[in-house]
This record gives C-alpha cells, sequence and structure tokens, in this order.
C-alpha cells in the first residue's frame, strides 16, 4: 500500500480509539492514561534533548517540579485559571532551562551529567526549604481545573481536555525534528566540530534544546499535577529523573514513537508488576541496566530486526542493496 | 567567630572534607585509567558500611579484622562489577554509562533496602566516642580518627604510585594505553586492580562515616559531594581530588555556621555550577584531559 494512503487509513482509526475507548475504561484505568499522557510529555522532551541534540540531563524532573509548583501556585493562590497558569508554568520552566543552559552550553558528557545533577539537587533544596511557598517536603494540594464553568472533576473529562494538549505537543515534536532546527540537534549529536563547519552554532542549537525540554518537563508538571490532584516533592527527585531517562531508553533514544512507547509501557508496567511491589524499583533499575547493554535501541529498534529477520529467510524478495543504488562493494 | 568555635569547626570541616576526599579518590582513581566515570560509586559507600555491619552482626571478628576483610570483600566486588557491566560500556557513548553506572548503583541501593529497609543502624567502633575536652574546644574522637584514616591512605597511595610496579603500570595505563601495551602492562588487569581499589576505597569511606552517620541505605548520596569535590580539584587529579574534598568540607561547614545549615548544600552544588562554568578542568586539572 503506498504511504500516503495507509496514512488516510491511520490517522481516522488512531483518532476514533482516542476519543471513542476511554469511556469504556474504569476509573482506575482512566487514572493510568492520564498518567501515560503527562508520562508521554515528559518523555518526549526529554527525548528531543538527550536523544536528538545528545545532551545529557538528570534534572529532566526539576523542571517538572518547577511547572507544577508554578501553574499550581498560579491558579490556587492568585487565582488564574489554569489554561493560563498551565502555559505560563512552561515558560517559567523554560526560562530556567535557559538558565541552565548558560554553563550546560560550554559542557558535554560527563560534566554535563554533573552539572544538571547539581541543578536537580539546587531545586530539591530549594523546595524543602521554603515550605512558606511550596508546602516543603509535606506537598501541595493542587486543585482539579474548570473549563467553560464546569469543573473536571471526573477523571474522564481531564482526559478529553488533556488529550488533545498533548496530541498537539506530540506533532510539534514530530514537526520540529523534520525542521531544520531538529537537523542541527542530529548535528551537534554526531559532531559539534562538523556542525560548527555547516554553519551550525552549537551555543544555540543547545540553547534551543534546553529550552525545548524544559518547557515540555514544564508543561507535563502542570498536567501531573492537575491529573494527580497533589504536589509530592519526593516525586521530582533523582528517582524519578532516571525514571524519564527510562523511558526514553526502553523505548528507544532519538525517535517519537520510541517516547511514545516507552512511557505507555512504562505506565502499564508497574501495575502488571503490582504483585512484585518492593521490587518494583530493582526491576526499573534492571530494565534500564538491561536495555542499555542489550537492547541500546530500545523497544522501537525491534521493529527494524524482526523484518531484517523476516527478510532474510526470504519471504520478502527484493532486490540487493546495490541495485537500489546503495553502496557499491 | 570565637577562636574556639573556629577551631572545632575547622575540625568537623576537615573531617566530613576527608570523607568527601575519600570518595572523590575512589571516583577518579578508576576514572584515570579507565575513563569510566562511575556514577554509582555512592553506593559502594554504601555496600562498604553495610558488609561492615552484617560481618559485626554474623561474626565475633574484632572490629580490626572486619576492617580489612571489608575492604577485601568490596574490591572483590568491584572487580566483579568491572568484568560483568563496565567492560563492555568502555567504548560506550558517555550517555550509556552514565545512565548505566547509574542504575547499578540504584540496583545495588534497592537491594540493599529489600534486605535491611530504611532502618538505621549503627556500628560499634573499639574507642571512646566522648569528645575530649581542651579547654573550651571539645574534639570528637570519631572525627580524628577519620582525619587520621584518611591521612595515613593519602600518604600510602602516594608509596604506591610513585613506587611500586602495580601503581606505575596504573599511571602508565591513564597516560596512554598503547604505550602502556606495548610496554607489557596488561591493560585489562590495570582496568580490574583500579576498580578493585576504587571500591575498596569507598567501602573504606563507608566504615569510617558510619559512625558519624549511621547506617542507612541513603549514605550513597554523599557521592554527590565527592563529585563536587572531584570537579573543584580537576577530575584527572589525585592530589586535586584530596585537597577539593577537604576545601569542599571546609566550605560547607565554615559557611553553615555562618549563613545556617538552610543553604548548605545549596553552597556545595552552587560551587559546583560556578567551577564548571569557570575553570571547568579545576585546581589541578589539564585542560587536555577530553574524550573525543
Amino acid at each position: 500500500m503506498p504511504a500516503d494512503r495507509a496514512r488516510w487509513f491511520w490517522w481516522p482509526a488512531i483518532a476514533a480509539v482516542l476519543l471513542l475507548t476511554p469511556p469504556l475504561l474504569g476509573t482506575y484505568q482512566l487514572y493510568l492514561v492520564n498518567i501515560a499522557l503527562v508520562n508521554i510529555v515528559l518523555a518526549i522532551g526529554l527525548n528531543l534533548l538527550t536523544g536528538n541534540a545528545g545532551q545529557i540531563s538528570l534534572c529532566n524532573s526539576s523542571f517538572m517540579a518547577i511547572g507544577a509548583y508554578a501553574c499550581t501556585l498560579l491558579s490556587t493562590k492568585l487565582g488564574l485559571s489554569f489554561w493560563l497558569a498551565l502555559p505560563v508554568g512552561g515558560i517559567v520552566a523554560m526560562s530556567f532551562g535557559c538558565v541552565l543552559a548558560l554553563p550546560a552550553m560550554r559542557l558535554s558528557g560527563f560534566y554535563l551529567a554533573l552539572a544538571t545533577l547539581g541543578f536537580l539537587e539546587i531545586t530539591q533544596t530549594m523546595i524543602e526549604e521554603f515550605p512558606g511557598i511550596t508546602g516543603g517536603i509535606r506537598g501541595m494540594i493542587a486543585s482539579r481545573p474548570t473549563l467553560f464553568g464546569w469543573k473536571l472533576g471526573s477523571d474522564l473529562a481531564l482526559y478529553y481536555a488533556f488529550m488533545p494538549i498533548v496530541a498537539c505537543l506530540v506533532l510539534v515534536a514530530r514537526n520540529l525534528i523534520r525542521s531544520p532546527v531538529g537537523r542541527a540537534f542530529d548535528a551537534i549529536r554526531n559532531s559539534v566540530p562538523a556542525a560548527q563547519s555547516l554553519g551550525i552554532s552549537p551555543v544555540r542549537t543547545k540553547l534551543i534544546a534546553f529550552a525545548i525540554a524544559a518547557l515540555y518537563a514544564g508543561l507535563a508538571g502542570g498536567l501531573g499535577a492537575a491529573v494527580v490532584g497533589f504536589i509530592d516533592p519526593v516525586e521530582y527527585g533523582t528517582g524519578a529523573s532516571l525514571r524519564h531517562v527510562t523511558f526514553i531508553v526502553v523505548g528507544g533514544i532519538g525517535s517519537i514513537s520510541g517516547s511514545l512507547v516507552g512511557a505507555i509501557v512504562l505506565t502499564v508496567l508497574p501495575e502488571l508488576l503490582r504483585g512484585l511491589k518492593e521490587y518494583s524499583d530493582f526491576v526499573y533499575a534492571a530494565l534500564l541496566l538491561a536495555f542499555l547493554l542489550l537492547l541500546p535501541k530500545g523497544l522501537v529498534g525491534l521493529g527494524p530486526m524482526a523484518a531484517r529477520l523476516w527478510s532474510r529467510e526470504g519471504r520478502v524478495s527484493g532486490p540487493p542493496l546495490e541495485a537500489r543504488g546503495g553502496p557499491a562493494p | 567567630m570565637s577562636a574556639d568555635i573556629a577551631l572545632q569547626l575547622l575540625f568537623s570541616g576537615l573531617s566530613v572534607g576527608s570523607v568527601y576526599a575519600l570518595v572523590a579518590l575512589a571516583l577518579v582513581i578508576p576514572f584515570k585509567a579507565s575513563g569510566v566515570l562511575n556514577f554509582g560509586q555512592g553506593e559502594m559507600v554504601t555496600l562498604g558500611a553495610y558488609i561492615a555491619l552484617a560481618l559485626s552482626l554474623t561474626t565475633p571478628l574484632p572490629y580490626y579484622a572486619i576492617v580489612p576483610l571489608t575492604l577485601a570483600l568490596a574490591a572483590l566486588v568491584g572487580v566483579a562489577f568491572e568484568r560483568l557491566f563496565i567492560r563492555p560500556l568502555v567504548r560506550a557513548p558517555e550517555f550509556t554509562i552514565v545512565i548505566g553506572t547509574f542504575a547499578l548503583g540504584l540496583m545495588v541501593k534497592f537491594a540493599i533496602r529489600l534486605y535491611w529497609q530504611d532502618n538505621v543502624y549503627s556500628l560499634s567502633v573499639p574507642f571512646s566516642t566522648n569528645p575530649w575536652i581542651f579547654g573550651d574546644v571539645r574534639i570528637n574522637p570519631v572525627f580524628v580518627s577519620i582525619i587520621a584514616c584518611a591521612v595515613a591512605l593519602v600518604a600510602a597511595l602516594a608509596f604506591f604510585f610513585q613506587r611500586t610496579r602495580a601503581g606505575k603500570a596504573m599511571r602508565a595505563v591513564s597516560q596512554n594505553q598503547e604505550a602502556a601495551r606495548l610496554m607489557g602492562i596488561s591493560v585489562e588487569r590495570v582496568f580490574s586492580s583500579t576498580w578493585a581499589l576504587g571500591t575498596a576505597i569507598a567501602a573504606l569511606a563507608g566504615i569510617l562515616f558510619a559512625p558519624v552517620t549511621g547506617i542507612h541505605p541513603e549514605i550513597g548520596n554523599l557521592i554527590l559531594k565527592a563529585f563536587v569535590a572531584a570537579v573543584i580539584g580537576g577530575f584527572d587529579s589525585l592530589p586535586g581530588a584530596v585537597v577539593g574534598g577537604l576545601l569542599l568540607g571546609l566550605i560547607e561547614t565554615f559557611s553553615g555556621a555562618i549563613v545556617g545549615s538552610t543553604f548548605k548544600n545549596v553552597i556545595a552544588f552552587a560551587v559546583l555550577i560556578l567551577v564548571l562554568l569557570v575553570r571547568p578542568y579545576g585546581i589541578f586539572g589539564s585542560a587536555g584531559a577530553r574524550r573525543v
């Protein structure tokens, strides 16, 4: 089937599933779906920064925290509408991302990992040390948003409000990867000197990458606070950042579908592992290590691998590589 | 600030700084040889403390026998980790190394937590912990023991790296692997032995620090301070790691006394980011140390 006709079939099918199936789910399942939406935004933001632009970040959860606190404080303390507080929270997180980018632009590899780890510790300490504003380690209650005068009390209503936002963010990221900015990300990931020789400014590109990742994490923070109804600072520590990294490693580094797969699988997996509740942290870390060592392309890397195995058995007959204009031996 | 308080702060600063320096050494020694920075080394500190605890609970051995036994066991753990997980990662991209060693550390921490829970245990030391009182100055003997052990270890390391064949082989490998190989040095064996050495030093830090903080699964968070110490000193310099650790301990203790303990942690990480911004190769490091 030609690609464009396949697309004609897939888009309405996906839209129908996204719109029609949620009413069939139970409350807890819907809650999980909403959590998966938040995790998708987190994974996509981090994957743009780490997978596409090649910058290690161990402080994704800090930007999530900044977005969550900014959004919640604006809407509960200042009475701002949630729909205004959410983007403002994202922008606040983005500005912090730009601040972090100042040292980060000059660093790479281990040193960048250390700088982002330092940033994470600073935000954690700040949250704990200003209990008057943030509620300290006891956290803070986040109110449910209202839309046109209706309180989005049920998880279903929240789903229908948030799903289009997340879908938009996914599409924006997908288009971004295919834009000159996305190509610049690829270039600085592969080789900074080569990118410079092509007229790409690594400083500017890294700044954009950090800003976008922080924006996505900040928006996810606001959405997550509304879904959970509570802000718990423990949820924004080193463990959380590592969880976000696990999303993209398990799903697939540097691909939108990888972010989607990773976020969804790792939202559902802990529920399946419920019987081994106390082992779940251990399983999570073991999974991360196993994927890094054995399957570095993640779950989405399995697709092409399976296709290759399939064709090696001769069921898909195609001309050899050279005949298709590939590299001659 | 009166002189006796300053003296007391100096002592506690130096002792905390000694622990930072030891953990920083445990990071820098394997890093110099293999180019792999272990983000899970903090959990080796925790593991050392727990091995000592387990030995003291299950065997009738005295403290002075438990310590060397713990160090030997920790060294074995280090060799095992190096063979199983690190060697496949040596040529991997830095992202894989960072996240892989982080995940390895977390696995150790979660395994410890599964067995011992979040309880705080104490390891009894064979000397009185009552402070020595000189006039108005009170000095905790635990602090003195930490500083004394750190000084002894640094001296032993200096001798090891300057005078012994194994130490010279490690230095040769960190300078140039190809050349070292041509001189008949087994680079793989050096990798293993630096990991054994690093893990044993981390375990020693855990044992020394246990009387101060108690033994609990979060001791490993110390690694963050060790990173700061190593960055201050320059990541590829052993004297730098020691000086950086002591400096950080003093900065923290004195600033904590002056501006209050609230911002003590923030100061350490503000120093980290500042050093990375202004002088990324630290005080003693060389600018050329860069993996391409």
